[in-house]
């Protein structure tokens, strides 16, 4: 029923958009300026010097569009059998009429492009330069075969002359196209139930996707708000607005726009799917330890400060140590964890130990790990000397503590009073503090200068030596883009991440299986199918196919994101520990009742969390993902708060983290170019919409509690017997997706220090 | 000559205590009612940044044609809807986390969260770059006791410590406010309405917590910056466990955060110390502090648990 009401909104907003919102972009100018074109060819220029151009056949598109959205619309109230076959009818008609109309328009477009470029080479040729070959100009003038674009822009570079920007950029679709073509998709899915066997998964799928979907669209649409208020329409000063439904189409226009700049590089081109792929590794690793924290009971908001902490341990190995590169990088990778892992062990030894609320210290070692940073990387940091006797002071004391503590005679004695005296070690500390900084003649500032510090004011480290560095993405393949800058053509072999893929899927496949054969064969199986695969693959000369390798920061710290997202699946749902984590996580007093150890298990979790925020230095410091291969102040912490909405987009798993940092990241890149396109908007927008995504998915979409509630809804799936879940249980299980993450072990109460 | 420079640390200190003394008095009403904020960092934000905008705005037409005007209402319209707009986003964390039963910490993160984005957007929208508001011209006025001169919300945040004692532990409301706080199931056995005590403690934690942000930007300061509150909100909220929930117990855990942050700005003049390293102090304390070593307190019995009618 929900469905057939949100198949039937969708075709009604469409309906909508097909005569209000413009159907495709005609050209767009920097400063985003638009020429736009409702159907049937109507155009709006908001920059007042297109050109328009005429498209054949949108009268045909317009009517076949609205007739086929209208079809969804009225079949939504006939049953079953008939809406069904008249929505999967609908559907298809809306796909093909708008992928026919869409090429149409742009064959247009391209004739009115060549048509523009000839005039340019008319001009070359009337005033001509020394570079140019007229000839070979005059020719492409007097051609009378239609040259291609390409082929025009081809043949005038051999002319001399270089047409740098095409007319009519930008040119593509618009907002009642994406919408018409999203009906369709939605109507043909619907539909699909006439096929019985789709239901089940479909039920399935819906039922994981629902929070998390509809909280991405709630969050869209509020941001949509905030765009529509923040970015006036883009257009030419001489533009003069006629009527409010012009103005109307404008609005839409730059909401479509500012979506489109968000999502469409990332998703259409090789270079901004990278760039993604690379914003999207650090959000993996964050992503993971607070999913990993969330999955054992805990939250972990100290992402940042493991990031921090991660960077600078990993810094010291790159800078220091000696050593060929299979031996040091390793050691770097690891640097990282380790210092992720103990800047998180420690909140977790925190609460073990005196059952203080990790939340809490997490959040205040991100401060503390910030001025750490700061400190490293000012600029000479000055100490008085009163202030230099009075650290010497404490560092005697804690020193001879530290001794005390480990005599065991003195250990006992001391252990019989400890407060009393932790309280007169602190009255000593603090009389001889006074004492102590008191200014003596001869006292000089004690400038402290740290060896790996850059001299001068900029806040960063030197850069790492050669054998600590993750090659980026273009130096991979052995390029070298100081020489040969842009995207370069090279030979790759990709048989092989194409065979490990499709194994990986057989293998996915044959445990998919009703009654699965034993492990040793699926393995089999697998690892068959993938050499058979490689071996057609290779015949077809996959293994040196021609790749443009795009110039982008992705760097091999991504296959190490990977890999740990595989590791968590695997200790989580594979071994002995993580079973006894996620008890913990659920509920802790029955782990601690069936034997789990509930402090070393808090102290463990922390630790991994950490070190899982750590590895974000592999791709921040070793990956050289900042301007270069350098620890700096300016490393994004704010990946580390990132890393909470992930891990609930993701449902704490670690599938479902990797796809929604992969969203994130192509968020993120989206944002950094809505700063270059609009004058009004920046990437902030975007830090916006996953805020808005946490508070969504915390309020679980604002969805009715019979379609979020875990065991209402396996039981509306009949994965229950209707006597399950009857009752009103208090918190939905930890793996429901989306659903609230493990409540923190013991009782409040106890944890608050 | 010590005397001065021990008068201007006391006063410096006074200052400092004042943002966290709101934001935590905010928080006691919160989880009195058995409902974690820690949005009060967030709230802040936005309260500093509405007070901000709001005085800005008002006195814009006045100070446009000459700088200089005063406007003298211009920052107390800006105080109120810093609160209202302290109440509106306490709100949302209260229909979050209590209609709608969310996990109350990621609640209070996503408007943390929010709290970051949202003052850039707008901030490019109205200005140009997405740090900084333009400068107002009309603070909020001094007052003078003594030898110190004050802005009202210093003596509003003193003031309020008594009235806050006085209301959760001598009245009906602070009675009801408490009891749904440590046992709803009984509270609402008597007709007391756990969700509606929820919202109005919610919601006055947000007025409370915005008054603090207003108090950075118009009352210590000029303008609004991003990030502003440094978290101060997260320290009030180690200062209300601190102070076990307590009124009193509040003012001297936030009075101690308040004389290190002043003693930092001190010590941050005379480069005795780096100021990175007297920055984190502040938060290795409350770590400390929070570990134990300075006796247990108790939370609310029902605190971060959402409540269901049975």
């Amino acid at each position: 029923m929900t469905e057939r009401l949100a198949v039937v909104a969708l075709a009604l907003l469409t309906l909508l958009s097909l005569a209000l919102a413009p159907w495709a972009a005609l050209n767009r100018e920097t400063g985003a300026r638009s020429a736009v074109m409702l159907l049937p060819n109507r155009i709006i220029d908001f920059t007042t010097r297109t050109t328009p151009v005429e498209a054949p056949g949108q009268g045909v598109v317009l009517l076949l569009s609205v007739l086929g959205v209208a079809t969804i619309v009225g079949a939504g109230a006939l049953r079953d059998r008939p809406r069904q076959v008249l929505w999967l009818g609908a559907g298809a008609t809306l796909l093909v009429t708008t992928a026919w109309g869409l090429a149409g328009f742009a064959s247009a477009v391209d004739a009115q492009r060549v048509l523009s470029v000839r005039d340019d080479v008319r001009a070359a040729v009337e005033r001509p330069r020394p570079a140019f070959d007229v000839d070979v100009l005059q020719a492409i003038v007097d051609d009378p075969a239609d040259l291609s674009i390409e082929e025009t822009v081809a043949r005038a570079r051999e002319g001399g002359l270089i047409i740098r920007r095409l007319p009519y950029t930008g040119a593509g679709m618009g907002l009642a196209a994406f919408l018409t073509i999203v009906t369709g998709l939605f109507a043909i899915v619907a539909g699909a139930r006439m096929v019985r066997a789709v239901n089940r998964p479909l039920d399935r799928a819906l039922a994981t996707m629902a929070i998390p979907a509809v909280s991405i669209v709630l969050a869209l649409a509020a941001a949509a708000v905030v765009i529509l208020v923040m970015q006036p329409t883009p257009r030419a000063s001489a533009f003069e607005f006629e009527g409010p439904l012009i103005a109307l189409a404008g609005r839409l226009d730059t909401l479509w726009l500012a979506y489109y700049t968000m999502f469409a590089e990332s998703l259409g081109t090789a270079k901004g799917f990278a760039d993604a792929l690379s914003f999207a590794t650090p959000l993996i690793f964050t992503g993971l330890a607070v999913g990993f924290g969330f999955r054992a009971g805990l939250f972990n908001i100290g992402a940042p400060g493991q990031m921090v902490l991660g960077a600078i341990a990993t810094m010291f190995v790159g800078l220091y140590m000696p050593g060929p590169t299979w031996l040091v990088l390793p050691v770097a990778v690891a640097a990282a964890a380790l210092g992720g892992g103990l800047w998180g062990a420690l909140p977790g030894w925190l609460k073990a130990r005196f059952g203080a609320n990790e939340v809490i210290n997490t959040i205040l070692l991100n401060f503390v790990a910030a001025s750490l940073l700061l400190f490293m990387l000012s600029s000479s940091p000055t100490f008085a000397a009163p202030a230099v006797r009075v650290i010497q002071l404490i560092g005697v004391v804690v020193g001879v503590m530290i001794v005390a503590l480990l005599v065991p005679w003195l250990r006992r004695q001391l252990g019989r009073g400890p407060r009393v005296v932790l309280a007169l070690v602190g009255v000593g500390v603090l009389v001889g503090a006074v004492f102590v900084s008191q200014p003596r003649p001869g006292d000089a500032p004690y400038v402290l200068q740290l060896p790996f510090k850059v001299p001068g004011s900029e806040p960063k480290s030197y850069e790492l030596q050669e054998t600590a560095r993750l090659p980026r993405l273009p130096a991979v393949f052995g390029i070298d883009l100081r020489q040969t800058p842009g995207t370069n053509i090279k030979p790759v072999d990709v048989a092989l991440p194409a065979a490990l893929l499709f194994g990986v899927a057989a293998l996915v496949v044959a445990n998919r299986l009703r009654r699965p054969a034993a492990a040793r064969a699926r393995l089999g199986v697998a690892a068959g199918s993938a050499l058979v695969a490689y071996g057609a693959l290779a015949a077809l000369g996959w293994r040196a196919l021609p790749v443009a390798i795009p110039p982008s920061n992705l760097n091999p710290s991504f296959v190490i994101a990977i890999a740990a997202a595989v590791f968590v699946h695997y200790f989580l749902f594979r071994t002995r520990f993580g079973y006894e984590l996620r008890a913990s996580g659920l509920s802790p007093k029955a782990a601690e009742y069936g034997g789990a150890n509930l402090r070393r298990n808090t102290v463990m979790a922390m630790a991994i969390s950490g070190a899982l925020a750590g590895l974000t230095a592999t791709h921040y410091v070793l990956g050289g993902a900042l301007e270069d291969y350098a620890l700096r102040q300016s490393i994004p912490t704010g990946d580390g708060f990132d890393g909470i909405a992930v891990a609930l987009l993701g449902g704490n798993s670690p599938v479902g983290i990797v796809l929604a940092a992969f969203l994130f990241g192509v968020l993120k890149n989206g944002g950094s170019l809505l700063n270059i396109t609009f004058s009004n908007l920046t990437r902030d927008v975007v830090s916006m919409i996953l805020a808005l995504v946490v508070l969504f998915i915390a309020a679980k979409g604002f969805l009715p509690e019979r379609l979020t509630n875990p065991l209402r809804r396996a039981k509306a799936l009949g994965d229950l017997p209707p006597e399950v879940g009857d009752g009103k249980p208090e918190r939905p299980p930890d793996d429901a997706p989306g659903g609230p993450p493990g409540q923190t072990p013991t009782g409040a109460k106890e944890e608050r220090g | 000559m010590e005397t001065i420079v021990l008068l201007t640390l006391v006063a410096s200190a006074l200052r400092a205590t004042t943002p966290l003394l709101l934001a935590a008095l905010g928080g006691l009403f919160s989880e009195r009612s058995g409902v974690v904020n820690i949005a009060l960092e967030g709230i802040m934000l936005f309260g500093a940044l509405t007070a901000a905008l709001v005085t800005y705005y008002v006195e814009l037409p006045y100070v446009r044609d000459a700088p200089g005007t005063s406007v003298w209402y211009a920052p107390w319209l800006g105080l109120l809807a810093a609160m209202a707009v302290g109440a509106l986003v306490g709100g949302i964390h209260a229909v979050v986390s209590i209609r709608y039963k969310a996990d109350q910490i990621i609640s209070a993160v996503a408007i943390n969260l929010m709290a970051i984005g949202v003052p850039a957007v707008i901030l490019t929208g109205l200005f140009g770059n997405n740090t900084t508001s333009g400068t107002i011209t009309n603070r909020l006025p001094l007052w003078s006791v003594g030898p110190f001169t004050f802005s009202p919300l210093v003596y509003l945040a003193f003031a309020l410590v008594p009235i806050v004692w006085f209301v959760v532990f001598r009245t009906p409301f602070g009675l009801r406010l408490r009891a749904v706080g440590e046992h709803p199931e009984a509270a609402d056995s008597v007709g007391i309405s756990v969700t509606r005590m929820r919202y109005i403690g919610v919601m006055l934690s947000g007025v409370l917590a915005a008054l603090g942000g207003a108090y950075l930007s118009i009352g210590a300061f000029n303008q609004f910056i991003t990030e502003m509150s440094g978290g101060r909100g997260f320290i009030a909220l180690a200062a209300l466990i601190f102070g076990k929930w307590h009124p009193l117990g509040v003012l001297g855990a936030t009075l101690l955060f308040g004389a290190f942050q002043a003693l930092e700005t001190q010590l941050g003049g005379t480069a005795l110390l780096p100021p990175t390293v007297v920055q984190s102090l502040p938060f290795i304390l409350t770590m400390i502090v929070l570990a134990g070593f300075v006796g247990r307190s108790v939370a609310p019995k029902a605190i971060g648990k959402p409540f269901t009618k049975s």
